[in-house]
């Protein structure tokens, strides 16, 4: 039994599919991609429905707007090399060991499957497993397998379908696939087919000596690939995990609804290629390219990360409407940052706290409301400046036992911003307060309670302060905090004992 | 001679029709109460606040609602549990709640504003007012369960507009809370939940305590209970009770302490 093995996928009129995977509305019409500079843009690509209504590879714009019903898409490198991506993770499921062997608007990897058996059955069996694999990520391609390497390529990209060529069955198996699967250059090719060899074949059969004194040492590698049994130093490549996905529109789309429609599809996508590889969705970027030029960049970043495809589609809507794109969007970009699954033992005793994705969408949606700064818990800025913090996010602490019996505190109630009052002073203690509307008459006063810092800086402060109770018309009095600031002479009324 | 639950059940049979089960009394629910940690006020209430409910905290200001408040936040947080604070007038002073013992990080503080995102991106609708997103944003976060404690300050919001919020709002707010397990103080001027709230503390200040004519002490609080919902079906027959408590100065706090 031979030690080697290999599956070959070929993905064939890639443009089109890239452009076509994350866009199931235009999986039944007819579609042809064109590349090159207007106006002599040309086919490159096409899918079956077009091809049926006519359309071939190589026509030019013109032609390919009178056939009625064509579609006509932009190349796209950056959809392509997503979907290049995917095909490759996907085929890294199946073996660690893949050489790409692309030609021409094809996208195709070699595996190399020796030993691979025990894993995923019978070589038929895998072949069925990775073509559905790449159906469930969008994409249509051919599998062949063999012992073979050149035979198994060639294989594959002639035909549609899985083809299992048996060991010493190359050269029937590649018989009957015409001479263009050698590369062969036109010139080379018509000679061939003077001769009147038109299949490997009939190449197969001739004599490799006549060949050689004919056409070169060349000769004997072409005859070495008919037969199937030219070698090959395999070359593997390091699959690296980039989950990105891109989509560009065909017309500007102004609507954020339109705009999740696709993203839930890349979402999709995204959060299945992290999952084969038992990780999860930690940061989503969207980067909307913009019609009049420029990106509109929003990213969310879960609590925890997530696979939940709802939840994360929830995020990025929420954060999207927050923060809407100025202009119509071109094209969408969604990055993903990986991250480590996590499961959280839920305790009998454990406190009750907010389910981090819960949270996640409450947040967001509370930062709709009240905008994104306005939300959050207080941190203490390490100043004596009254009223001085910053705003943190949210996050489930350990329980922190509280001293009973301790005394409590007089709570202050803020004003914010401070209100500017004019105040009248009975020797160096304020004796009435007016704040443009209210006149307050301070009953008591006490203080004052000098503080100063960053003197350094420009941020310095120098004020004091008094606890002070007032009232108003005769109404129960009430407790504030005024403070003057020394550095401009200003009252202003800090705050109210509560 | 008939025996006294012949004639007790004899009696209740004749009046049926219109009073049911006129003689038994009625079974009391007892309801789960979270401690305020000021032992006057849990006191009065028999342990404390209750647990799925709505308590309001009312009063004028500087009359010891926010430090309430601040003690029962205090106790949730040290157990491990997360609280929010819904700040309508953009007035909680996060260092006296530190003062108090809440743990920061465990508190989500939204604060509304005056001037806020409009409702969708190029709608024409009027920005949410203070008092909406506060009533927004509460609703959320009673939807969203897991919080112990949900606090909606709504002590600077004038009378006229409080009173205003719908029955229905506070109807809606009684019922997530209930099902979420949290508990929703209100602190506001006066009592606006009505047949909602499970309880109604009304607070004022009795002194202010002053330390050698020059420096603020501390403040004696009374606290006293308007409405409890799951009480005892008793009529008082002494005007309710009221319970004083202090605050301290955080220096004669820590004095004490």
């Amino acid at each position: 039994m031979s030690r080697e093995l290999y599956a070959c996928v070929h993905a064939a009129e890639f443009p089109a599919q890239a452009l076509l995977r994350l866009r199931p509305d235009l999986a039944t019409q007819p579609v042809a991609v064109l590349e090159g500079r207007a106006p002599l843009e040309m086919v490159c690509a096409l899918n079956g429905k077009a091809r049926r209504c006519g359309a071939v590879l190589g026509i030019t714009r013109l032609d390919a707007e009178s056939i009625e019903g064509l579609k006509l898409l932009q190349r796209s490198a950056e959809s392509e090399a997503a979907a290049r991506s995917v095909l490759l993770e996907c085929a890294a499921q199946f073996s660690p060991r893949i050489e790409e062997t692309s030609q021409g608007t094809a996208c195709a990897f070699m595996l190399d499957i020796a030993g691979m058996e025990r894993l995923f059955g019978p070589p038929e069996r895998l072949a069925k497993r990775l073509r559905s694999a790449l159906a469930a990520a969008g994409l249509r391609a051919s599998v062949a397998l063999g012992a073979n390497y050149h035979a198994a390529r060639m294989k594959a990209g002639a035909q549609r379908g899985i083809a299992v060529i048996a060991e010493g069955e190359e050269a029937s198996a590649l018989a009957s696939l015409p001479i263009a699967a050698l590369e062969l250059t036109e010139e080379q090719t018509e000679t061939f087919i003077l001769w009147g060899i038109g299949t490997l074949g009939e190449l197969a059969a001739a004599p490799e000596a006549e060949l050689v004194a004919r056409l070169g040492d060349e000769a004997r590698t072409w005859s070495a690939l008919a037969r199937g049994t030219a070698a090959h130093v395999f070359e593997p490549i390091e699959p690296s995990l980039s989950l990105e996905e891109f989509c560009e529109f065909e017309m500007p789309v102004e609507q954020a609804d339109a705009l999740l429609f696709i993203g839930a599809r890349m979402i999709d996508c995204l959060v299945t290629r992290a999952a084969t590889r038992a990780l999860a969705l930690a940061s989503l970027t969207a980067r909307m390219k913009l019609e009049q030029g420029g990106w509109h960049e929003r990213t969310i970043r879960p609590a925890l990360p997530s696979t939940d495809r709802k939840f994360l589609l929830k995020l990025l809507q929420l954060e999207i409407a927050a923060h809407p794109p100025p202009a119509a969007v071109a094209a969408l970009t969604l990055a993903a940052e990986a991250g480590l699954t996590r499961e959280v033992q839920l305790g009998l005793f454990a406190p009750q706290t907010p389910e981090p994705s819960r949270l996640d969408v409450t947040l967001a949606r509370l930062k709709a409301i009240v905008g994104d700064d306005r939300v959050g818990t207080p941190m203490l800025d390490d100043t004596h400046q009254a009223d001085s913090f910053r705003m943190d996010s949210l996050s489930a602490g350990d329980q922190t036992p509280l001293c009973e019996g301790r005394a409590v505190h007089m709570a202050l109630r803020r004003v914010r911003p401070p209100a500017q009052v004019s105040v009248v002073l009975r020797g160096m203690s304020p004796a009435a307060f007016r704040d443009g509307e209210h006149h307050f008459k301070v009953t008591a006063a006490y203080g004052p309670w000098r503080t100063s810092g960053c003197w350094w800086s420009a941020g310095v402060w120098d004020g004091e302060e008094w606890d002070v109770l007032a009232v108003e018309n005769g109404s129960a009095s009430l407790a504030y905090v005024l403070t003057c600031d020394r550095l401009r002479n200003a009252w202003r009324l800090e705050a109210i004992y509560d | 001679m008939p025996s006294a639950a012949a004639l007790r059940l004899e009696i209740e049979r004749s009046l049926a029709h219109r009073f049911p089960s006129a003689l038994t009394p009625m079974p009391r629910r007892f309801r789960e109460v979270e401690a305020t940690g000021i032992a006057a006020v849990d006191e009065l209430l028999e342990g404390g606040m209750p647990v799925g409910a709505i308590s309001e905290v009312t009063g004028a200001e500087s009359s010891g609602r926010t430090s309430l408040a601040l003690a029962f936040l205090a106790r949730r947080t040290a157990e491990g549990r997360i609280c929010a604070w819904v700040d309508v007038s953009d007035s909680f002073d996060p260092e006296s709640a530190a003062a108090n013992g809440v743990t920061l990080r465990q508190l989500l503080w939204v604060r509304c504003r005056d001037r806020s995102v409009t409702r969708k991106a190029g709608s024409k609708a009027k920005p949410w007012t203070r008092l909406d997103q506060a009533l927004r944003a509460t609703d959320l976060l009673l939807q969203a369960g897991g919080f112990a404690a949900i606090v909606l300050d709504l002590g600077g919001t004038a009378r006229e507009h409080g009173s205003r919020i719908p029955a229905a709002t506070w109807f809606r707010f009684r019922q997530a809370a209930d099902q979420t397990r949290c508990s929703l103080v209100v602190l506001g001027k006066a009592a606006y939940a009505q047949s909602s709230a499970a309880l109604v503390l009304e607070c004022r200040r009795e002194q202010a305590k002053i330390a050698g004519e020059t420096a603020l002490r501390g403040f004696a609080y009374a606290v006293e209970c308007r409405r409890e919902r799951w009480a005892a079906n008793v009529m008082p027959m002494r005007k309710p009770p009221v319970s004083t408590w202090q605050a301290y100065a955080t220096w004669e706090a820590e004095k004490r302490a």
